[in-house]
């Protein structure tokens, strides 16, 4: 019982950390303790949790080895030993350019997931709302960012707004479709027993609804964070941003600066992967009660 | 199992619910369904009746029309005075579905306590307090486990949990739609027996959706056998085994002749 692939209105969005989750699941299953209280052993749980860790260092030699083997050239692709040093060497840069592009992700994902909460719950309450909806978002969710970030650009100009503009197309669909999957995912019973007791619609929405489409707005939010990263970058290159990481790699770019494009792709990596570690954090202590989060 | 004229006067004032020519229409896939065709029904306060019948005779439908849940299509409802949309405004149902149907995010005493807390203060009597509700866990074995939350118990302690939140909104009629079906045989049958205990200190009127014959027949005053095509009721019977009921009376010939004859009805029913 993974949410590692979310049923989103037909649309189905692979979550990466879900499927992480579910390999993790080394038996046990849903239905409570394993069989004779006998819990994973210490040797087992040490595995677990080293080996995540593991295949990013086995990448990152691979990655160190192969360039000594090929003899590739620096500028070509410098080594993870350099690159990280580099980091650490100009870690101003690379902390107030990481700040920029972390607050435009932040503040397109908040924005949209404000945004989309409304427009689900009037899709909740409506099937004609959702009928006639539902096709403008899947053409939001399949068009490329790349294609119309420039457009976005001439609508609203240089500067931050286009950059949120970008940040918050790209995050609101998955939030949309699976607010809608979730504010409908309550347990029929539920309505039922809330109607017995003539419970008006409101309560039904707040005490039930709500708290029903968490598990599918924390799976949207994992995606989101991905896609945030990509339109906040996305949208430094096309709205002459004059700051953050999307910046800085176009600036490499530009000047041929190897170490710095792959500085500032290491940090980007860095920020994603956290924000994503938060978020799982957080859903684990939130939804301690659901199903997803039992091992 | 007779009844005298003068307990028929005095039973027939004290109806509470009364259901008079109630017939229900589905359409479904463009053909129209009867659920129910003129089926009239009337329960006495603190009644125990059991709706027994096969799938399709319209049983379900009949104890949601009594709820207010769904409208019928022809004939009325009374509750009390009121019609059922009136008696549900003012909180007369705790209803006990199939499922335990527990709010997975409430701990168990949150989850008996829920229902009480929607729409409230719209119950017209008094529903109840906060060491009447932990009594009442504390009957149906369920009194450490105030703080667990609902995926931590098993099945059985669920569905006990379903009915200690119905019996907690204090309402005068209890409607349960084969609240057992879904447990093993061994914890189904001391369900009935705790059900039976929790309803005689309630009060309460019951009315039980059920195709169980044994269940119907070890649990009520009076079984209402139904048959489908369209629903209707096929036969009526008080079942007339001495209060309280134990599982012991399950061996004796009183209680085998009450499965036999509601067994006849309900083949009689079946094949007419």
């Amino acid at each position: 019982m993974s949410t590692s692939q979310v049923r989103s209105g037909g649309l189905m969005r692979v979550d990466p950390v879900g499927a992480l989750r579910e390999l993790d699941d080394t038996g046990g299953g849903s239905d409570g303790p394993s069989a004779l209280g006998s819990g994973p052993s210490t040797l087992s749980r040490v595995l677990r949790f080293i080996a995540p860790a593991l295949g990013i260092i086995l990448f990152l030699t691979l990655w160190q080895v192969s360039i000594l083997v090929f003899d590739i050239k620096p500028f070509e692709l410098p080594r993870p030993t350099t690159i990280l040093r580099h980091i650490n060497s100009d870690k101003t840069f690379y902390w107030k350019n990481a700040r920029t592009t972390l607050w435009e992700a932040f503040l397109g994902f908040t924005i949209a997931f404000g945004l989309a909460m409304i427009g689900a719950t009037a899709m909740a309450l409506s099937r004609f709302v959702e009928r006639a909806t539902i096709p403008l978002a899947v053409l939001i969710q399949v068009t490329p960012v790349v294609a119309y970030a420039p457009a976005v650009e001439i609508w609203f100009g240089f500067g931050l707004t286009s950059i949120l503009v970008d940040t918050t197309l790209v995050c609101f669909v998955p939030f949309l479709i699976n607010g809608v999957t979730g504010l409908r995912s309550v347990d029929p019973n539920l309505i039922e027993l809330a109607r017995s007791v003539h419970a008006s619609r409101r309560e039904v929405f707040v005490r039930l609804r709500l708290p029903s489409a968490l598990p599918s707005l924390f799976s949207a939010a994992r995606i989101a964070v991905g896609l945030a990263l990509i339109g906040a970058v996305l949208g430094e290159f096309y709205s002459g941003a004059t700051g953050g990481l999307g910046w800085a790699v176009s600036f490499a770019q530009a000047h041929n600066i190897a170490l710095q494009l792959w500085g500032s792709v290491y940090v980007l990596a860095l920020l994603g992967a956290t924000a994503t570690l938060l978020i799982t954090g957080l859903e684990r202590v939130v939804l301690h009660w659901h199903s997803s989060q039992r091992e | 199992m007779s009844v005298t004229d003068t307990q028929m006067t005095a039973a027939a004032s004290d109806t509470l619910v009364s259901v008079s020519n109630v017939s229900k229409a589905f359409r479904q896939r463009g053909r129209v369904v009867d659920a129910l065709h003129d089926v009239s029904l009337d329960i006495r306060r603190g009644e125990f009746v059991s709706l027994l019948g096969p799938s399709g005779c319209g049983k379900s439908t009949l104890l949601r029309i009594i709820g207010g849940l769904h409208a019928p299509t022809a004939g009325t409802v009374t509750v009390d005075g009121m019609d059922a949309d009136s008696a549900r405004a003012s909180k007369q149902y705790g209803l006990v579905p199939q499922a335990p149907a527990l709010v997975p995010w409430k701990t168990l005493g949150q989850n008996v306590r829920f229902l009480s807390g929607l729409h409230r203060g719209g119950a017209s009597h008094a529903v109840l307090d906060n060491s009447e509700i932990s009594a009442l866990l504390n009957t149906v074995g369920l009194g450490g486990f105030e703080r667990a939350y609902p995926h931590e118990l098993s099945g059985g302690m669920q569905q006990r949990a379903s009915l200690v939140r119905a019996f907690a909104l204090g309402a005068p009629i209890l409607l349960m739609d084969e609240p057992f079906a879904a447990l093993d045989e061994i914890t189904r049958s001391d369900m009935r027996y705790l059900l039976l205990d929790l309803w005689s200190n309630s009060g309460a009127t019951v009315v039980f959706v059920t195709h169980s014959v044994s269940e119907a027949a070890i649990l009520s005053d009076r079984v209402v056998v139904m048959a489908a095509g369209p629903g209707r009721i096929a036969a009526e019977h008080n079942i007339g085994l001495d209060r309280p009921r134990t599982p012991e009376m399950e061996d004796q010939p009183e209680f085998h002749e009450v499965v036999r004859v509601l067994r006849a009805d309900l083949r009689a029913s079946h094949t007419a």
